[in-house]
């Protein structure tokens, strides 16, 4: 549905020597919601922007519905209101001067298409009972609250029966306990209607709660993408696994490996775990461990627990996370049930689960960034001298 | 759900460029098929051509052999050394910086003063801020002027009169001395409003800090809140100068019949001469211009500085106010005397002189003449009621094209990231640097010479470009805020709705701006109800605006019919600012 090709955008003006998009390739199929997840100033917000048209790449080309919509090469621009898109923006940015009805009708009445009056109100109307604001037609926009604003900046969004949906962390404003419902509210309806859509998003719950699809962005690229539960469950990106807050990371030697497994040498002890693209024996690795994989007892029958001391521990209410040292590494441990007088100085042993940490295979410190940024310079100045020579 | 049933629209035609075209010419001709590129071209031209023309004809006039002639004309300094090396034209500089200056450094220090008593200590003075905000816009210069005239007239004048009765010399008015105070009794309120702004951006708690390190108020004040305020205080005097040296009103009316000539009365007198000595009065004019923009760059630098020492610290922002005890009250009294003196004497002078059938000084005696026939009078002077609609007609039509362009131009600096949108920004406020009396000249000049097929000389249209011209800058104050507070997303909203920019800037930008906009408009149509300084070189015949036939019926000795003329006038231009003020405050924008 939405096909974007070695997209690439640089701000003019920036010392910083890299793309704020720097050559993404992304699809997006029919129905399906895909999420931009990565930290801030990743690119992100770019992205959607070039794909709804408030931005004009550099290079690269977008198509939506199979209709190319922005080709720099080709001289081909769509200009946003021509573009089949609905977008819900981050400060909601609904019109103060309208009603609620007036803002959700606005796309029907102004764009390509006008429809009458009395219609175009029969249908906002439809698309504010789906958000659940029926009775909130009339009232000034600035009089709702913010997630009913958000909600009325959905239904706006989606009157058009626009053929894809952008979002721009439309949840970031709200206060926690709405997040949750407008986050619900909005993968339901997406799925009930079955549009395609971008969510953009720097929160990994999110990312997870709602997508079909993950794409986890660093530093205008895409680092890493799969379905949410595969991301979760099986980063195969160090930065990836970092970004999902699995917080255990234990260097390590591989020792054997078969397809998918892997037998690694850690400090404390052998570790069987997770590997993609079976890495080659003796070769370095960094093993993730997710702390609810950590499990503590005082005693370790099994032999394979590593001996540690609690350093301190943390209530969450459902769950407790113990810090333990372990050697010189600070190890985080979950636990859902208290282990009942574990304090300062304890002793305790550390037994990892088998099979769910992952090794991946290492990226020596601060080298990944040197070269991300190498590369793009070299592509820039090339895409600037071909730029320079007239589109040779 | 319907709106899963219904199908989907079909996805609209690509807008394809054409691919084979030189890419650079290409993207330019697309660049400019876009509608809103265009009209942010269009407008980008025409406020160029607004603000460099005048100045700019100014300036080839000064140095050439024979303007406006049909010699042959050649490129000379001629005009310079020959203007300059005249002991008159010294004299002139000498008279006039010397009016300026005094009149700004007057009116500055009282200014300031009243502005210190009623931001930073609890004389009980609000009200009158508040009023002071609205009468330099209320009292054109010209009625300003006359009122004043009226009062000190040598033998019959209100104020002569008193003086004489109580054994003092008689004040004669026509002379410098006189005209810096007319002058400074106009430009006065304009200080203090200056001086208010300074003192309440003024953080506090640097003066609290030193009276807490055991430093006596009057210490406080000297060593710490006049070294702060003074950059305000050079920026304010500055600018006073500047207003002062470009304007037509008082150096006619009061400096001419006493024969004290300034630049700006030197350059009437001389257009009036025959045969006119163009080049003379074009290296005049543009040694204002220089002055005006040396003065005005010097004092933006100054406020700028002084804006930077302001914002030191910002938390806990809170200012205090002295308690003056008893003394307040003689605080209050200060403001008395002053609006007395500044806004009371001069309306009731208007008042009275408009009542009655020929001038004489207020007495009992003279009461049970007093008549409205002045009133009745109005309608049936000759050519009156024309000028009046001619003011009405090119102020409005000046008000809605300076609205309509201010609105764009801000657009266009706020809102795009369009290259040169600085310049732009920067040409838009060149008229503020441009003396009236330059724009007019420049104006009448470029008129009269450019190779342009329309004659516009002598039709309102020359008019109105020049208070288009005028009011450019003010229009942009009041809008540039409103613009810079509605979000980009707002737009972008509508734009991802599918609408095209120009409904978007219909159907957003415009209600959202909607008090932006009326109150420019109103404050473009007072500005240009009040212009004289430039009219005067403009007008013919049938072109006459109320400004100049004030003057005009002033110069014919009809005291009375002036009077009421202006009366009137001050009523008309109280009803606008109401309104003006009104809107501004409903909105909450904040602006002097
Ligand atoms: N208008 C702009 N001008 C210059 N740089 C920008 C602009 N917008 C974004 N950037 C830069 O581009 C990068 C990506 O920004 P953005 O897409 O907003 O990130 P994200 O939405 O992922 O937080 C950042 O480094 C940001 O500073
Ligand atoms: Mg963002």
């Amino acid at each position: 549905m939405i096909e974007v090709r070695g997209l690439t955008k640089r701000y003019p003006g920036r010392t910083v020597l890299r793309n704020a998009v720097d050559g993404i390739d992304l699809d997006v199929p029919e129905g399906k919601l895909v999420t931009l997840l990565g930290p801030s100033g990743c690119g992100k917000t770019t992205t959607l922007r070039l794909i709804a048209g408030l931005e004009k790449p550099d290079d690269g080309r977008i198509s939506i519905g199979g209709t190319l919509m922005c080709a720099p090469s080709e001289g081909v621009y769509v200009g946003v209101h021509h573009r089949p898109i609905g977008v819900v923006f981050q400060s909601y940015a609904v019109w103060p001067h309208m009603t609620a009805v007036q803002n959700v009708m606005f796309p029907l009445r102004s764009g390509q298409k006008k429809l009458p009056k009395p219609e175009a109100r029969r249908r906002a109307m439809e698309a504010l009972e789906m958000v659940g604001l029926a009775e909130y037609a009339d009232r000034p926009a600035p009089a709702l609250s913010g997630g009913q604003q958000q909600r009325i900046s959905l239904a706006r969004a989606l009157t058009r029966e626009p053929e894809v949906l952008l979002l721009d962390e439309p949840l970031s404003n709200l206060d926690a306990g709405l997040r949750d419902r407008v986050r619900d509210e909005i993968r339901a309806v997406q799925q009930r209607l079955g549009i395609t859509t971008v969510f953009v998003t720097h929160d990994q719950d999110e990312a997870l709660a709602v997508s079909d699809e993950v794409i986890v962005m660093d530093h205008g690229r895409i680092v890493e993408r799969g379905l949410a539960q595969d991301i979760y469950a099986w980063p195969r990106e160090e930065f990836t696994a970092r970004f999902m807050g699995i917080s255990n990371s234990l260097p390590g030697t591989v020792t054997s490996a078969d397809r998918d497994m892997a037998e690694i040498d850690l400090a404390h002890g052998r570790l069987r775990c997770l590997a993609s693209g079976t890495p080659a024996v003796g070769s370095r690795v960094n093993v993730f461990i997710r702390p609810e994989s950590l499990v503590l007892s005082r005693k370790d029958p099994s032999g394979r627990g590593w001996k540690g001391t609690v350093e301190f521990s943390i209530y969450h209410g459902d769950c407790w996370d113990y810090h333990v040292r372990v050697g010189d590494t600070l190890l985080r441990s979950r636990m859902y049930r208290e282990k009942i007088g574990l304090a300062h100085g304890d002793p305790v042993f550390v037994v990892p689960e088998q099979e769910t940490a992952i090794a991946i295979t290492e990226t020596p410190e601060g080298t990944a960034d040197e070269r991300t940024a190498g590369a793009t310079v070299l592509a820039a100045t090339t895409a600037a001298d071909a730029a320079g020579q007239g589109e040779l | 759900m319907s709106l899963l049933s219904r199908s989907r629209p079909a996805p609209p035609p690509p807008t394809l460029l054409p691919v084979h075209r030189p890419a650079r010419i290409g993207r330019l001709v697309g660049w400019f098929r876009d509608p809103r590129n265009l009209l942010l071209a269009v407008v980008a031209v025409v406020v160029a051509y607004l603000a460099l023309v005048p100045a700019g004809t100014m300036a080839v006039a000064s140095l050439q052999t024979s303007f406006l002639s049909t010699a042959p004309t050649g490129w000379t300094l001629h005009h310079y050394t020959e203007t300059l090396g005249e002991a008159d034209f010294w004299t002139l500089v000498g008279n006039s910086f010397g009016y300026a200056a005094a009149t700004a450094v007057i009116s500055t220090v009282i200014g300031f003063g009243l502005a210190y008593l009623v931001t930073r200590t609890n004389t009980p003075a609000k009200f009158f801020a508040r009023v002071a905000a609205l009468i330099p816009l209320i009292i054109p210069g010209i009625l300003n002027t006359v009122a004043w005239a009226l009062l000190f007239a040598p033998h019959t004048g209100a104020l002569n009169v008193l003086l004489r009765d109580m054994h003092l010399p008689a004040f004669n008015i026509y002379s410098l001395a006189g005209m810096v105070l007319v002058q400074s009794m106009h430009v006065t309120p304009v200080a203090f409003l200056m001086g208010t702004a300074a003192f309440t951006s003024m953080d506090s708690s640097l003066e609290e800090a030193a009276l807490a390190s055991g430093a006596p108020p009057w210490r406080v004040f000297r060593t710490i809140t006049a070294r702060l305020i003074r950059p305000a205080i050079m920026s304010a005097v500055l600018l006073m100068f500047v207003q002062t040296i470009s304007t037509f009103e008082v150096p006619q009316l009061i400096g001419v019949p006493g024969r004290t000539f300034v630049f700006v009365s030197k350059i009437y007198n001389a257009l009036q001469a025959f045969p006119t000595d163009y080049g003379t009065v074009g290296v005049i004019g543009v040694f204002i211009l220089a002055v005006a923009s040396g003065g005005l760059w010097l004092s933006r630098r100054l406020s700028g500085s002084g804006a930077a020492a302001q914002t030191i610290t910002g938390k806990g922002f809170r200012p205090t106010s002295t308690d003056l005890g008893r003394w307040r009250w003689l605080g209050l009294a200060a403001f008395v005397v002053f609006f007395l003196v500044a806004v009371a004497l001069p309306l009731l002078m208007l008042v009275w002189s408009s009542l009655l059938p020929g001038y004489e000084p207020p007495s009992i005696s003279a009461l049970h003449r007093l008549t409205l026939a002045n009133y009745r009078e109005i309608w049936h002077t000759p050519g009156l009621i024309d000028s009046v609609r001619n003011s009405l007609i090119t102020a409005v039509i000046a008000g809605a094209v300076v609205t309509v362009i201010s609105a764009i131009v801000a657009y266009i600096t706020v809102k795009t990231k369009v290259p040169g949108r600085g310049l732009l920004d920067g040409l838009a406020t060149v008229p503020l640097a441009v003396p009236s009396v330059v724009m007019g000249v420049g104006i009448l000049y470029w008129y009269l010479t450019a190779p342009i097929p329309l004659h516009l000389y002598g039709t309102l249209t020359i008019l109105v470009i020049a208070f288009v011209t005028i009011g450019l800058p003010y229009g942009l104050r009041y809008i540039v805020p409103g613009m810079a507070q509605i979000k980009d997303e707002l737009e972008e909203a509508a734009a991802t709705s599918g609408a095209s920019w120009l409904r978007t800037f219909r159907t957003i930008y415009v209600p959202l701006l909607a008090p932006s906009l009326t109150a420019a408009f109103l404050y473009t149509v007072i500005v240009a109800f009040r212009e004289i300084s430039a009219a005067i070189f403009l007008y013919t015949q049938g072109t006459q605006v109320v400004s100049v036939t004030i003057y005009q019926q002033w110069s014919n000795g009809s005291y009375p019919i002036v009077a009421a003329l202006g009366v009137l006038i001050v009523a008309f231009l109280a009803l606008i600012v109401a309104v003006v003020s009104l809107l501004t405050r409903k909105t909450g924008l904040n602006r002097q």
